[in-house]
C-alpha cells in the first residue's frame, strides 16, 4: 500500500468509526464496544506473538487485572478517570513482576505458565473477600470526568475507539522505532538477535508489559461499561479468543489485529443471531461459537499461517504489479 | 492415622489419573515434539462415552474398552490435524491442538449436553489397616500400574516401540533407515488418546466429568509431565503421584480451597528452575 | 547402480545442486569429492529419498542404504537395537549376519550407542546400513573425525564387500587420499556443480585437484 492510499484508507476508517456510534442501536453498540475492546487486547497479543515470538494463553488475566483495578478504585470513591488510568498501570506492573521470572520460559512452557497465571488469578478472585468472591463486584459507578457522567452506550463506544486508536498509535511508534526493528529479529531467531547485541530479555519483557497494558486499559473500560466484574467474565476461552483474532489477522500487524477482532466478533455475532432463531436448540449459541473459534483457528494456522491481512495484501500486490510477493 | 491412610490412597488414585494424562503428553511430545493441549479432551471423551454406554445398558468392561478406543480415535484425529500437514512447527501444532480442544467442546455439548456426568465404578469398599478405602480407588491404582508396565514393555521390548523411541531419539536417522516419522507421530497421538482415555474412564466414577473438565486435567497433567522435562515418563509418574497426594492431603486437612494455586505455582517454579539450569548449561561452552 | 541426470535440488530459493549428472555402474565403487557446502550431503539425502528433486531424474537399481554424515545413530538405544532398526525396510531384524561381517559389533551389542567411541559408532552405522541388505551403499564422510587406523579398518571392510558381494558404492569424501586409494573413478563437486570427473590416477595428477584436496602435489 503506498502512502497516499494508506492515508485515505485511514481517514475513511476513522470517519466510519466516528459516525457509527451515532447510527447504531443499543444492542449493535454493545457489539461495537466489545469489538473495540477485543481489538485493543488483540493488538497486544499480536505484538507479543509476532514480535517476541511468544504465545500467551493468559492474556485474559491482564484484562481481568485492569477491570478489577478500575472497579475497586471506583467503588472506593476514586474518580473514574483516575481509576481508568490506574487499570493499564496495574496490568503493566503485574506483567513486569510476573514476566521477570516467567519470560525465562519459551514456547509451550510459557504458554502453559501464562495459562496457569490466569487460572491462579481467577481462582484467587473467586475466593478473596475484597474481590467479591465468585459473585464479583457490582454497582460500579458510571464513567465520568468532573461533572460529566457517561449516560449512554455511545459515550463508551467513543471511549473504546479512542483507546484503540491510542493503542494502535503507540504500537506503530514502537514497531517503527529502532528497538522495534531490532525486535523483529527476535521473533525469527532469538539466538541471532542476542548475538547481534540486542538485549533480548529486556525487550521481551517490555513487549510483554506493553501487551498487558493494552489488555488492562480494555479491562478498565469494560468494567465501567458493564457496571460489574466477576471471575466468570474472564474465562480461559477469552484468552484463546484473542489468539484466534491475532492469528486470523496476521501476527505482528496492527491492522491485522483489528481486522481479526472485527471478523471474529461479527462472525460469532452473526452465528449467535442464527442460533437464537426459533427452533434452534438452547445450546446452539455456545456450540456454534466454540466451533467457529476452533475451525477458524485450525484452518488459518494450517493453511494461512501469515494471517488474513498479509495474505490479502500479498494477493493485491501481486495483481497490481504481477510480481510475486517479496 | 486411618484418615491419613485414606487420604494417601485417595491421593495416589488421583495422582494415577494425572500420571496417565502426563504419560500421554510425554509419549506424544517425545515422538513429535508437540505439546498436545487436547490431552485432557481425550479423557473427557472417554468419560462421557462410558457414562452413555453404561446408561444404554452395555455391560461394564465392554463400555470402558469401547470408550478408551474412542479416545484413541480422537487422538489419531488430533494428530492428523496437528502434524498431518508438512512443515507445521511444534508451536503451530500446539495452537492447532488448542483448536481441537475447543472444537471438541462443540461436539461434546451437542452429544452430551453441558451438565457434568458420572458413571458407576467398582462398588464397595475395603478396610486396610483401619482405613476404609473405596474399592474403585484400588482399581485405579492397579490399572495405572499395569498400564505403566505395559507401556515400559512396549517401548523397551517391541520393535514398533523401539521405532517410536528411535523417532524421539533421532528423527533424521529414523528417516534414513526408512521409518515414516509422520506415521509414527500419528501412532504416538493415537497412543496418547488411549492413555488419556484410560484416565477418563477411571476418573469418571470418582469425579463427574463435563466438557470443560479438560482444562483441569491438562494443566495437572502438564504440571506432572514438566517434572520429567516432558520426556521422562517415570519422573512424570512420580510428579503426578506427588501432585495427587499433595492436593488430596491439602483438601482433606482443610486447605482445599488453594490446592489449584499451589499445584500451578509449583509447576511454574519447576519450569523456571529447569529453564535457568538449561540456560546455564547452554552458556557454558560459549 | 545409480543414475543421476540433470538433478536440481533446492532449499527454498537456494539451489544446493545444479544440473548434476553422475553414474555409478553395478558393482562399481566411485568417489565424490568436494569441500564443505558443495552439496555432497544434499545428494546423499536425495539418493536416500529424503529430499525431493526440483528437476532432473534419479534412478537407483535395487535397494539403497545410506551411512549418513556424522553417523546419526540412535544414541538412546543399544547397538543391537540400532542394527535391528536398520532392517526396518527389509524386515530383516536378526543382526547375526552383520555380526559375522563385523565381529566387534557382537561384543558391543548390549552397549548404548551414544557412549561408544567415534570409530565404534561408525562401525554401528556401517552395520545398520548393511542390515537392509543393500545393493547400493552411499557412504557420506566415512573418515570424518576418525583416527587413520580406524578409517583403514572400515575402508578394508568396504572394499571387501565391494569385491566379494558386488556391492555398488558411492563414497562421498573430503579425504581425497582415501577416496583415490579405494576407487578407480571420481567426481569433483563444488558449489552444487560438477567441476571435473575421471579416473582417479588422472585426477590425482590434476594440479587443481591436487592443491585443493591433497594439500599440494602428490608424489
Amino acid at each position: 500500500m503506498n502512502n497516499r492510499a494508506g492515508l485515505a484508507a485511514g481517514a475513511l476508517v476513522a470517519a466510519v468509526t466516528l459516525a457509527l456510534p451515532a447510527v447504531l442501536d443499543d444492542s449493535a453498540l454493545a457489539v461495537y464496544i466489545l469489538l473495540g475492546l477485543a481489538a485493543m487486547v488483540t493488538v497486544g497479543v499480536s505484538l507479543l506473538m509476532g514480535y517476541a515470538g511468544q504465545v500467551s494463553l493468559g492474556q485474559g488475566a491482564f484484562y481481568a487485572i485492569g477491570a478489577y483495578t478500575a472497579a475497586l478504585l471506583a467503588l472506593a470513591g476514586v474518580p473514574p478517570l483516575a481509576g481508568l488510568a490506574a487499570a493499564p498501570v496495574a496490568a503493566a506492573l503485574s506483567a513486569l513482576v510476573i514476566g521477570t521470572p516467567l519470560l525465562r520460559l519459551r514456547g509451550h512452557h510459557l504458554a502453559f505458565a501464562t495459562l496457569a497465571v490466569q487460572l491462579i488469578l481467577l481462582s484467587l478472585a473467586g475466593q478473596l473477600e475484597f474481590t467479591g468472591g465468585d459473585i464479583g463486584l457490582q454497582g460500579i459507578p458510571q464513567f465520568g470526568v468532573g461533572s460529566f457522567e457517561a449516560g449512554g452506550a455511545a459515550v463508551y463506544a467513543y471511549l473504546t475507539w479512542a483507546g484503540l486508536a491510542l493503542v494502535m498509535l503507540v504500537t506503530r511508534n514502537v514497531i517503527t522505532s529502532r528497538p522495534g526493528r531490532a525486535l523483529r529479529a527476535l521473533a525469527t531467531s532469538e539466538t541471532a538477535a542476542a548475538s547481534s547485541g540486542i538485549p533480548v530479555g529486556r525487550y521481551k519483557l517490555v513487549v510483554f508489559a506493553l501487551s498487558a497494558t493494552f489488555a488492562g486499559l480494555a479491562g478498565g473500560i469494560y468494567c465501567f461499561y458493564t457496571g460489574y466484574v466477576a471471575p466468570g467474565s474472564f474465562p480461559v476461552l477469552i484468552s484463546i479468543q484473542y489468539i484466534v483474532m491475532a492469528v486470523v489477522g496476521g501476527l505482528g500487524t496492527i491492522w491485522g489485529a483489528v481486522v481479526g477482532a472485527t471478523a471474529i466478533t461479527l462472525l460469532v455475532q452473526g452465528l449467535d443471531r442464527l442460533a437464537s432463531l426459533p427452533g434452534m436448540p438452547t445450546y446452539a449459541p455456545s456450540v456454534l461459537s466454540y466451533a467457529v473459534y476452533a475451525l477458524v483457528l485450525i484452518v488459518v494456522v494450517l493453511f494461512m499461517p501469515r494471517g488474513l491481512v498479509p495474505a490479502i495484501s500479498a494477493r493485491l500486490a501481486k495483481n497490481r504489479k504481477e510480481l510475486p510477493y517479496r | 492415622m486411618s484418615a491419613f491412610l485414606t487420604y494417601l490412597l485417595n491421593g495416589l488414585a488421583v495422582g494415577c489419573a494425572i500420571a496417565l494424562i502426563a504419560s500421554g503428553l510425554v509419549t506424544i511430545h517425545r515422538v513429535t515434539g508437540v505439546v498436545n493441549f487436547a490431552q485432557g479432551t481425550f479423557a473427557v471423551v472417554a468419560g462421557l462415552c462410558t457414562s452413555s454406554l453404561l446408561g444404554l445398558g452395555f455391560p461394564h468392561g465392554l463400555s470402558e474398552v469401547s470408550a478408551v478406543l474412542a479416545a484413541g480415535v480422537a487422538g489419531l484425529l488430533t494428530g492428523l490435524a496437528a502434524i498431518g500437514r508438512r512443515g507445521t512447527t511444534p508451536l503451530s501444532s500446539l495452537i492447532v491442538t488448542l483448536g481441537v480442544g475447543v472444537l471438541a467442546y462443540a461436539v461434546e455439548i451437542v452429544l452430551w449436553g453441558d451438565q457434568p456426568r458420572s458413571a458407576p465404578g467398582l462398588a464397595g469398599s475395603v478396610t486396610l489397616a483401619g482405613a476404609r478405602i473405596q474399592t474403585h480407588y484400588l482399581l485405579v491404582i492397579g490399572v495405572t500400574a499395569a498400564t505403566f508396565v505395559l507401556l515400559a514393555l512396549f517401548f523397551g521390548r517391541t520393535y514398533l516401540g523401539k521405532a517410536l523411541t528411535a523417532c524421539a531419539s533421532n528423527p533424521y536417522a529414523a528417516r534414513v533407515v526408512g521409518i515414516d516419522v509422520r506415521r509414527m507421530g500419528l501412532l504416538a497421538f493415537a497412543l496418547g488418546g488411549v492413555l488419556g482415555g484410560i484416565a477418563g474412564v477411571l476418573v469418571t466414577p470418582l469425579r463427574p466429568i463435563s466438557f470443560d473438565t479438560d482444562v483441569t486435567l491438562i494443566v495437572n497433567g502438564f504440571a506432572a509431565a514438566v517434572f520429567g522435562a516432558l520426556t521422562r515418563p517415570v519422573i512424570a509418574l512420580a510428579g503426578a503421584l506427588l501432585l495427587g497426594v499433595a492436593e488430596t492431603m491439602a483438601a482433606g486437612y482443610g486447605y482445599g480451597s488453594h490446592q489449584l494455586e499451589v499445584a500451578l505455582g509449583l509447576m511454574i517454579l519447576v519450569m523456571i528452575v529447569q529453564a535457568s539450569r538449561r540456560s546455564a548449561i547452554s552458556e557454558e561452552p560459549a | 547402480m545409480i543414475e543421476v541426470r540433470d538433478l536440481v535440488v533446492s532449499y527454498g530459493t537456494a539451489t544446493a545442486l545444479d544440473r548434476l549428472t553422475l553414474t555409478v555402474g553395478r558393482g562399481e565403487m566411485v568417489a565424490l569429492l568436494g569441500p564443505n557446502g558443495a552439496g555432497k550431503s544434499t545428494l546423499a539425502d536425495t539418493l536416500a529419498g529424503l529430499l525431493r528433486p526440483a528437476a532432473g531424474t534419479v534412478r537407483v537399481d535395487g535397494r539403497l542404504a545410506l551411512i549418513p554424515e556424522g553417523r546419526q545413530l540412535f544414541p538412546d538405544l543399544s547397538v543391537a537395537d540400532n542394527l535391528a532398526l536398520g532392517g526396518w525396510r527389509s524386515g530383516q531384524r536378526d543382526p547375526s549376519f552383520v555380526y559375522e561381517l563385523l565381529p566387534r559389533l557382537a561384543e558391543l551389542s548390549s552397549r548404548r550407542a551414544g557412549v561408544l567411541s567415534g570409530g565404534e559408532q561408525q562401525m554401528v552405522a556401517f552395520g545398520r546400513a548393511m542390515m537392509s541388505r543393500p545393493d547400493v551403499l552411499v557412504v557420506d564422510e566415512l573418515s570424518l573425525g576418525l583416527a587413520p587406523n580406524v578409517t583403514a579398518d572400515l575402508a578394508a571392510h568396504l572394499a571387501g564387500l565391494n569385491r566379494s558381494h558386488g556391492l555398488t558404492v558411492l563414497l562421498i569424501e573430503q579425504n581425497a587420499r582415501l577416496a583415490f586409494e579405494l576407487c578407480r573413478r571420481a567426481y569433483v563437486l563444488e558449489s552444487g556443480r560438477l567441476v571435473t570427473e575421471g579416473p582417479c590416477d588422472e585426477l590425482a595428477g590434476d594440479p587443481r585437484v591436487a592443491s585443493a584436496y591433497l594439500g599440494g602435489a602428490i608424489t
